[in-house]
């Protein structure tokens, strides 16, 4: 059939290497969950009453798992594009790695604007404070209790899922799946322990600056934990699902790469907030 | 006119900047911790004393006496 010059013959090829995307009503759903869980958030942080009564934490709510479930319907055609479609050349995956890496990189702009305030306040702290950091009064955490022990987990999940990529570029699948089910076993457990530090720390985020900065970088860095457990999570499942090639595996590669820029984020955090800042 | 002598606090070189609230504060605390050691009316501590009565705003002072008063005052004394 794919052998005569005729018009339907014709339609079977494309004569250049890109992805041009069908229509999809994902990234509109997605912009306006992202609507209504900002401009939810927004009326909580600042007690307007709302529509649903109450706190307006629901609404709050209805928007995160709204944009939640936009996030994955939007991946999973992704998935289905580049997996079962063949719609993924080789110069569409190199599209997508520069994508990654470009969000990768808006991240840790986010994140210097963090360690930015935290050394605005940090670094000549005010009479208020009792010209000294840690404050006066702040009864800091030992950095080489749990904190170590988090480092020590991330450095460890950073080996073993480098393990996991290059067990699935030999074609070994044992090795890839115990690798990557050990860098969760890793990422959870570290949760696990910040979890246990948030609930035993001396100081809450109203204690002053340094409760504002302590918990602002070490909470929005624990968001990124999850979401980058999450993003090896799935691409774990893929694996089961023979979804990945010894030579094409983006999702899982996209994943690694956020996980490193998390472990790094925390070996800052550990040297600033936790060592320098005690 | 008689010869009236004015001076103030010297100026400290870890304090370069425009802004001496840091050295105000400093002579606040070096003071009272130099009445801490050496008893309330040692003269040695009215040199520290007349530093920061220059230095600081008088609503700074009453301030920082009312915390030390309540056991709140910031400071290393």
């Amino acid at each position: 059939m794919n052998t005569k010059n005729t018009t339907l013959s014709r339609t079977q090829f494309q004569f250049q290497p890109f992805h041009l995307v069908t229509p999809s009503p994902w990234p509109l759903l997605t912009s306006f969950a992202l609507l209504i869980l900002t401009s939810a958030a927004v009326m909580y942080f600042n007690g307007y009453a709302n529509p649903l009564g109450g706190s307006g934490a629901l609404l709050v709510g209805i928007g995160l798992a709204t944009t939640v479930a936009a996030m994955a319907l939007w991946f999973r055609d992704v998935v289905a594009e580049g997996t079962f479609l063949g719609d993924h050349t080789i110069l569409v995956q190199k599209g997508i790695t520069m994508g990654v890496a470009l969000f990768i990189i808006s991240e840790v702009f986010f994140f210097i604007s963090v360690f930015w305030a935290f050394f605005h306040s940090s670094l000549s702290p005010t009479v208020e404070l009792g010209a000294q950091w840690p404050p006066v009064g702040i009864a800091t955490i030992n950095p080489f209790e749990l904190p170590l022990l988090n480092t020590i987990l991330l450095l460890s999940s950073g080996a073993t899922v480098t393990y996991a990529h290059h067990s699935v570029i030999e074609g070994n699948r044992r090795g890839a799946i115990l690798g990557t089910l050990m860098t969760l076993v890793f990422a959870i457990l570290f949760t696990i322990c910040q979890g246990i530090e948030y609930v035993n720390a001396g100081f809450t985020i109203a204690d002053g600056v340094f409760g504002s900065t302590f918990f602002f970088s070490t909470g929005f860095h624990g968001i990124h934990v999850i979401i980058g457990t999450a993003f090896i999570a799935v691409a774990f499942f893929r694996m089961l699902s023979y979804h990945l090639t010894d030579h094409h595996h983006l999702g899982f590669e996209a994943s690694i790469l956020y996980w490193h820029f998390v472990d790094v984020v925390w070996l800052f955090l550990f040297i600033t907030v936790y060592w320098w800042g005690s | 006119m008689a010869d009236v002598e004015l001076k103030t606090a010297p100026a400290d070189f870890r304090f370069p900047t425009t802004n001496q609230t840091r050295h105000c504060f400093t002579r606040y605390v070096e003071f009272h911790k130099c009445v801490n050691a050496k008893g309330e009316e040692s003269d040695d501590c009215m040199k520290f004393a007349k530093y920061y009565r220059s230095l600081c705003p008088g609503e700074w002072v009453e301030k920082w006496n009312e915390q030390r008063e309540n056991g709140t005052f910031p400071g290393p004394l």
